[in-house]
């Protein structure tokens, strides 16, 4: 199926899809007219139950909601659905989305490629093990926080040193987002890349020192543990 | 091993063309008053001190020879296994060959480089002081192989050769090291979980802290030098106490210098 002759259906119109959304309508991927959603409420398994006798053999389901496995999905639904199970984040509102998806038993190569296609129009999307799902929450979902957190204390620190607010929160968010571009556009690994800014005796040696007397590595990748602990912890309710 | 030996630094210089200074950098000052007459045009001066400078030693022998040829090296250790790493940087009479030769001699026991002379400070922070933050992981890697049940022996044996083999690893790959650690690292594995543990120790900022004060430190003892002041603890670990019950000795030139023995040479050698 073409993705100009696809309609996407939304259940659920909260800040998720509406993200996912606005992206696939900004990549001009599929028309407005061609997408719909639906604002059931919070009871995210009734809303299930709900569209089951709705869905059919044709239809694709593509569950964003946190927690709930496959397992859970495929037993809501009518035996044999096509169930994908997707794990976006915030930025796919500005198509920089990174994504993750696990396929159900009833999904095939086709269907994977088609969400694939459709997604790739809102950032990076790869299709992985479910059991990758939890972590890429860890990492991504909530990264995007921690990514937040991060540059509001590097303008901070640049206010401490007498630059106004707004410009060293603009200049924060310019520095990892193009940081973040030489990353993926050269593909070389961040060690590398952070030696090459690095001139003997100068300044961002003597930062990054800094840096790792705070154990800063270490708290980050406690971050992502927490985090994707939480997301094993609450799938498991 | 079959080497010549002899108490006299006189005889030492008289029989040597490229002439290592091999004492603690405090008596170094004290040793160039003492050898200086008989330093000819045809040495080459190798001070292997840490923190002296050529500067200081080239002003010391000038007074004796007028293009007196100094270098200054900085080694580590493993260079007795052939395993060392040395760096050089030739003082203002000292011509690209006598480097080369310098060089030459030092490669055939490991790694050799010349560098700029202000980076040697840094290097014996890194290289110099480098075996002795080995020796302190070594130990404790086995510590933590016998307390998962390994005979101590075999637990040293197996951190050295990890050691070992993962330099060698680094040495011959194009690959950064973050790259070749990533590559042991499978997920959610054994090791990215121990290592989890070396961040949370703050392993990384230790090591650079280290490097630093080493650094710093030879910085100091540079300036300790220059001044030509001896420590009490550089004092009792060498033969000055015994020089102090002994005659005056021999060089003329020595009542020139500034000294805390007024009327006595040193004649010691490293120990």
């Amino acid at each position: 199926m073409e993705a100009a002759e696809l309609r996407v259906g939304f259940v659920g119109a909260g800040r998720m899809a509406g993200g996912m959304a606005r992206g696939l309508l900004r990549a001009g991927k599929v028309p407005a007219g061609s997408i719909l959603a639906s604002a059931p409420s919070d009871r995210n398994l009734d809303a299930w139950r709900e569209i089951r006798p709705a869905v059919g053999p044709h239809h694709v389901v593509v569950s964003l909601a946190a927690g709930v496995t496959l397992q859970k999905l495929q037993r809501l639904l009518p035996a044999g659905t096509k169930v994908l199970r997707l794990m976006p984040n915030l930025p796919c509102v500005v198509q920089a989305g990174a994504m993750v998806f696990a396929r159900g038993s009833g999904a095939s190569d086709e269907d994977a490629a088609l969400l694939r296609n459709l997604l790739t129009s809102c950032g990076l999307c790869e299709e992985v093990p479910e059991s990758y799902i939890d972590i890429h929450t860890g990492l991504s979902g909530s990264g995007v926080a921690y990514v937040y957190l991060f540059a509001e204390a590097l303008a901070e620190g640049a206010v401490k040193m007498g630059m106004p607010g707004a410009l060293a929160s603009r200049i924060a968010a310019q520095t990892l987002l193009g940081a973040a571009k030489v990353m993926l556009e050269t593909g070389e690994h961040p060690a590398k890349l952070r030696g090459d800014v690095c001139t003997p005796g100068g300044t961002t040696i003597h930062a990054l020192h800094q840096l790792e007397k705070g154990a800063l590595r270490a708290t980050v990748m406690s971050a992502v543990e927490a985090a994707t602990q939480r997301a094993r912890d609450v799938g498991e309710d | 091993m079959g080497v010549n030996f002899t108490v006299s630094n006189k005889d030492t210089v008289k029989g040597s063309d490229v002439l290592f200074l091999a004492v603690k950098p405090p008596i170094i000052p004290f040793i160039l008053d003492e050898v200086g007459p008989d330093i000819e045009a045809r040495h080459i001066v190798v001070s292997c001190a840490a923190g002296v400078t050529i500067s200081s030693i080239e002003k010391k022998l000038s007074a004796f020879c007028p293009t007196p040829k100094v270098i200054r090296c900085m080694t580590n250790t493993p260079v007795i296994v052939r395993e060392g790493a040395t760096v050089y940087a030739t003082g203002t009479h000292a011509d690209v060959e006598d480097g080369k030769l310098l060089e030459q001699l030092m490669a055939s026991v490991g790694f050799c480089t010349e560098v700029e002379e202000d980076l040697i400070d840094a290097v014996t922070g890194l290289s110099g002081s480098g075996p002795a933050y080995a020796f302190t992981a070594l130990d404790a890697l086995a510590d933590g192989g016998v307390k998962m049940g390994l005979p101590r022996r075999l637990a040293v044996r197996l951190g050295a050769q990890a050691l070992l083999g993962a330099a060698k690893m680094l040495l011959e790959s194009e690959q950064h090291p973050g790259q070749l650690k990533d590559n042991v690292c499978s997920p959610g594995g054994a090791t990215i979980h121990a290592l989890h543990f070396l961040e949370s120790g703050g392993f990384r900022s230790l090591l650079i802290n280290a490097v630093e004060a080493s650094c710093i430190r030879t910085r100091e003892l540079q300036h300790l030098a220059d001044q030509e002041k001896i420590s009490p603890a550089a004092i009792k670990k060498t033969l000055l106490d015994k020089v102090k019950l002994e005659s005056p000795s021999l060089s003329l030139a020595s009542a020139s210098k500034v000294s805390l023995f007024t009327n006595k040479s040193p004649s010691s050698k490293k120990n």
